[in-house]
């Protein structure tokens, strides 16, 4: 696919370290394009929709954020705690959409598996599908985190 | 193409559509005008008159000119801190700023300084305060672990720098393996007034983030920082009023330098802090609490722990740092005669201010950083 200097622009973004430290692609050699492709794939086959797992996200970050820090029972096999710094950043999608610079820890009781993910990453998969590259210190595996958010 | 795959890249191509004829336009008339020389500011009124380099947006170009106006977003037009009243020189607001004026703002001609361009003779207003604002080339003496994932920094000043204790600098971050660019981040200053050649910060790691990583896996004793301030209107007033401190984690430091303030100079009025932590491993800086207790008159420092472990045998207060204030100000007379004081988490100050307004502590006599 050719890429248009938008496309090519944000891709820069993602790449550069301004914003995230290492990058919103991490080492991840894959285009933009190849990447969200990829992670759509294994988002529909399973079963679920970019939307559906946000929306579960940021109820388990709503319900985490009450905790003030603490761990939090969000539901029968979930714990998760929300550590808050202060200051905002910025979605490097070229729109305006500031997050909080909060990670939220998610830990299931049942298997004892755990992942992390900002703020950010709940509005980058609802509204660009973007699960970020490899290496980048807030990617999320679309099979692991559906594995433990639902 | 898959459905999520088209909706992803659209949110570009809006760009590509009816910007990306703008943005053309924009590089052509650019390229006509491009020389912009030099261009004359003037700053409230005459008061400071600077000759600059046109071209550039007003927040780089103060900047360029060591005029710091506060930015989060480094300029992306996104944190809409950079607001500055523009009197004459620019033309009308622009789509990017569209989102964060509001009514009376554009009245008065307010714009967000990193999206305008400095292009011809402007006349603008600033914050006395912020042309207070100085540049300090300092040398980091000490980096001492607090925690596991909080330490506290020593800085050398090269000139004593007058701040308002509860204020925070701002402190760059350079270069370094694996961050190409500089960042700028905002800390509290934590350390004696009095103790006039030196800032001291208290900083936690924030996972992936990219000036705590420059601090705590790159900073050196010895090395250069530059930071500019002072900034923040958090401080103490001047009324009899008794004070109740809330603080977690990092937020620890605006306060310890209020308790400095208090104690030297001899403030007589009744404090409490209460400082919020999980467990024992996160709590620190109790000897120096202990030392504000013995020095300031009527003052307590009750430490909580909300989540501790087994093995911390804990004997003072547990819970929600909320909920240890809730029950201390039931057992107050009257709370509503306190002042609050908060410094953490924007969920701490939420929590907070809902404790403290539900004892009666009205709202306007309860202070933290406004966009903390
Ligand atoms: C007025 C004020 C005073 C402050 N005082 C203090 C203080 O005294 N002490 C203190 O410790 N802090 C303080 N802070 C916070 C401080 O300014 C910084 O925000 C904090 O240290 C984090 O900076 P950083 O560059 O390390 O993290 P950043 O790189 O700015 O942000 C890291 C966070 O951004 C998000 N993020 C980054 N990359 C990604 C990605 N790829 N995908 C999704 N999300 C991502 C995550 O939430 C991550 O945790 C203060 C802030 C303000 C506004
Ligand atoms: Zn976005």
């Amino acid at each position: 696919m050719k890429k248009s200097p938008q496309l090519e622009r944000l891709e820069q973004t993602l790449r550069s370290s301004r914003l995230s430290a290492r990058g919103f692609l991490g080492d991840d050699k894959r285009s933009l394009y190849e990447i969200l492709d990829a992670d759509a794939s294994v988002v529909a086959s399973l079963g679920y929709t970019m939307k559906q797992i946000a929306a579960r996200m940021q109820e388990i970050t709503d319900a985490a954020r009450k905790g003030l820090g603490d761990w939090v029972d969000v539901d029968k096999n979930l714990l998760a705690w929300a550590s808050d710094a202060r200051g905002i950043i910025a979605c490097p999608w070229p729109h305006a959409f500031r997050a909080d610079k909060t990670v939220i820890t998610v830990e299931r009781t049942d298997s004892g598996k755990s992942i992390q993910w900002a703020d950010l990453n709940v509005h980058l998969i609802a509204e660009h599908g973007f699960f970020q590259g490899k290496g980048s210190a807030f990617r999320l595996e679309p099979r692991d985190l559906v594995e433990i958010i639902f | 193409m898959s459905e999520v795959l088209r909706s992803a890249l659209i949110s570009v191509g809006v760009i590509s559509g009816v910007g990306a004829f703008l943005a053309l336009l924009l590089v052509i008339a650019e390229r006509f005008i491009a020389n912009y020389g030099e261009v004359k500011i003037d700053i409230n009124k005459g008061d400071k008159e600077l000759t600059v380099q046109g071209g550039g947006s007003l927040l780089e170009t103060l900047a360029s000119q060591k005029i710091f106006i506060p930015s989060a977003c480094g300029g992306r037009g996104t944190c809409a801190y950079c607001k500055v009243k523009v009197a004459e020189g620019v033309g009308p607001i622009l789509p990017t700023e569209e989102p964060y004026l509001d009514d009376t703002e554009r009245k008065e001609g307010v714009r967000l300084a990193c999206q305008v361009k400095v292009r011809q003779e402007l006349k603008i207003a600033i914050p006395e305060e912020l042309l207070a604002i100085k540049e300090y080339n300092c040398v980091c003496e000490r980096i001492k672990d607090l925690t596991y994932d909080i330490k506290e920094l020593r800085l050398k000043l090269p000139e004593p720098m007058k701040y308002t204790p509860g204020q925070y600098i701002q402190f760059r971050a350079p270069k370094y393996k694996g961050s190409p660019g500089e960042v700028y981040r905002a800390y509290s200053i934590s350390s004696d007034p009095k103790d006039e050649g030196y800032v001291e910060l208290v900083i936690r790691k924030v996972p992936g983030g990219i000036c705590t990583t420059y601090i705590f896996e790159h900073l050196a004793e010895g090395d250069e920082i530059l930071i500019n301030g002072p900034y923040g209107e958090f401080g103490l007033t001047d009324t009899r009023a008794s004070m109740i401190f809330i603080a977690g984690g990092s937020g620890i430091a605006p306060i310890k330098c209020l308790l400095h303030q208090i104690a030297n100079d001899g403030v007589n009025r009744k404090g409490i802090f209460f400082f919020g932590v999980r467990a024992l491993k996160d709590l620190f800086m109790t000897d120096e609490m202990e030392a504000f207790e013995k020095e300031i008159p009527d003052f307590r420092f009750v430490p909580a722990l909300s989540q501790p472990e087994e093995k911390d045998d804990w004997k003072g207060e547990t819970g929600r740092i909320t909920e240890v204030v809730a029950r201390y100000l039931d057992s107050q007379k009257d709370a509503s005669e306190y002042e609050g004081y908060l410094c953490g988490s924007p969920g701490m100050i939420d929590a907070s201010v809902a404790v403290l307004t539900d004892s009666g502590i009205p709202a306007e006599r309860i202070f933290y950083d406004k966009f903390a």
